[in-house]
């Protein structure tokens, strides 16, 4: 893939928007577009998720085939592209996780490929600030250890078992911890929406 | 000092917080297929789930990115012309530049009456093949696109409460997610198939309040779930209906769509 000049925030984020218009229009063009963009971002989360890097390559291969399949729902209205490709791309990797027999947890940081020195719209691919500030208020709000199993979720891509049983309590009790945190998140949050 | 988190009544586990369960990666199993299958008939919990992926999604700025083998490219590009091969010409003839529009429209019509992606239903037949019991044959990816699930969605009067039907064709497998319902102790529901063709109603079963409930569907309701199946849910004694009487009153029903 060749180099390109490395266009500004804003300008990235509207190239990676348009580029999403133009799929859902049926411009397949678009699809190697994006995948150049945001390959880099999205692979590095399924290989988070999933551990491994052959199983986050396959994992990434969906994420784009069906990307293809099913871009006219995105809405731009919702979230930045990124944002939203991002949710799809750990989405996919959960699934995966859940799905099939991959051991999953966090990936040693020699097994992460070095990035190439012109890491793909490397400044593009931060979400929206406010937004990410909030969440991070929010999280930051609850008791640390119930902020530490949300985290742990949503990394190591983690169940209830699992994290009961890294913290070493019932099953219930972890429900109830993690159940009790995303209820305060959701509040902390609509009033961030509403303010 | 106790945390907050560990005081208070234990919170309700309504749809929104099974969407954020959910979002977060928690679900597992049954419960994934039931939310999936929530996801594609349910207005206000996709709405609620995508809500809590565009919370979390900044979150994965801390991931550090990483570079794919180049070879992924190639594989979609593959996979993309394959789909299009396959779904949209004939044997032999070139891709059209009109087949494939016509193709992606179908596509998309699929996924935007679904919300279910090929990739849900192949984590069901994946799930459903990795069971104890059902065939040991996986399936296989190019198997997956031609296999279009089927759901129902069956809302119980105005309670707002509803039953989940998740069937994928060829599967044998029906889930069926009762999550809302409680029992009440001195009724069961029963589920049956109205056939499309006005044969007699089929038993599937007495549904579990509260359960997300995988099941086998005999071959006789299998045959007969085509389009335009629909669902009904009559109220039984505990145990369902007893044999030699008539069925109880429908409380509920609902009608299947292919997605």
């Amino acid at each position: 893939m060749a180099a390109r000049p490395r266009p500004s925030s804003d300008e990235a984020r509207e190239a990676l928007r348009d580029a999403m218009a133009r799929l859902a229009a049926g411009d397949q063009a678009a699809l190697e577009e994006i995948y150049r963009a945001t390959r880099v971002k999205l692979f590095g989360i399924c290989l988070r998720i999933l551990g491994d890097r052959k199983e986050a390559e396959d994992a990434l291969q969906d994420v784009y085939v069906n990307l293809w399949q099913r871009a006219d729902r995105y809405d731009p209205t919702r979230a930045s592209p990124i944002a939203w490709l991002a949710a799809f791309a750990r989405n996919r990797a959960i699934d995966r996780l859940r799905t099939g027999k991959v051991r999953g947890g966090a990936v040693p940081v020699e097994e992460a490929a070095p990035l190439p020195d012109e890491s793909p719209l490397a400044d593009m691919l931060l979400v929206d600030a406010e937004q990410t500030a909030q969440i991070h208020k929010c999280l930051g709000a609850l008791d640390a250890r119930t902020q530490g199993h949300i985290r742990a979720a949503f990394f190591e891509g983690y169940t209830y078992a699992q994290l009961a049983e890294a913290a070493d309590v019932p099953l219930g009790t972890m429900k109830s911890w993690i159940r009790r945190g995303l209820q305060r998140l959701r509040a902390c949050l609509e009033a961030s929406e509403a303010a | 000092m106790s945390a907050p988190e560990d005081t208070g009544p234990d919170v309700t586990r309504d749809d929104p917080m099974i969407a954020a369960e959910w979002a977060l990666g928690l679900l597992e199993g049954e419960e994934l297929l039931a939310a999936r299958g929530k996801y594609a008939t349910d207005p206000a919990f996709a709405w609620r789930k995508e809500w809590w992926d565009d919370w979390f999604a900044p979150l994965s700025d801390a991931i550090p990115g990483a570079e794919p083998g180049d070879h992924v490219w190639d594989g979609i590009a593959a996979r993309v012309s394959a789909a299009q091969a396959v779904a949209g010409t004939p044997a032999g003839e070139p891709v059209a530049g009109s087949n494939v529009v016509a193709l992606e429209a179908r596509v998309r019509l699929w996924q935007r009456v679904a919300g279910l992606s090929s990739i849900a239903a192949a984590a069901l037949l994946a799930w459903v093949a990795l069971t104890p019991s059902q065939s040991p044959v996986a399936p296989q990816p190019a198997q997956i696109a031609a296999v279009a699930p089927m759901v129902a969605t069956v809302p119980i009067g105005e309670t707002g409460l509803r039953l989940d039907v998740t069937y994928i064709p060829e599967s044998e497998r029906m889930v069926v997610a009762a999550i809302g319902l409680t029992p009440d102790g001195v009724h069961d529901h029963e589920l049956w198939l109205v056939p499309a063709d006005g044969t007699p109603l089929q038993s599937l079963g007495v549904v579990k309040p509260g359960e997300v409930r995988s099941m086998t569907l005999p071959a006789a309701a299998v045959a007969k779930l085509g389009d335009g199946a629909s669902l009904v849910l009559t109220r039984e004694p505990i145990g369902g209906k007893p044999k030699g009487k008539d069925a109880g009153p429908v409380v509920a029903k609902g009608a299947f769509s292919r997605v």
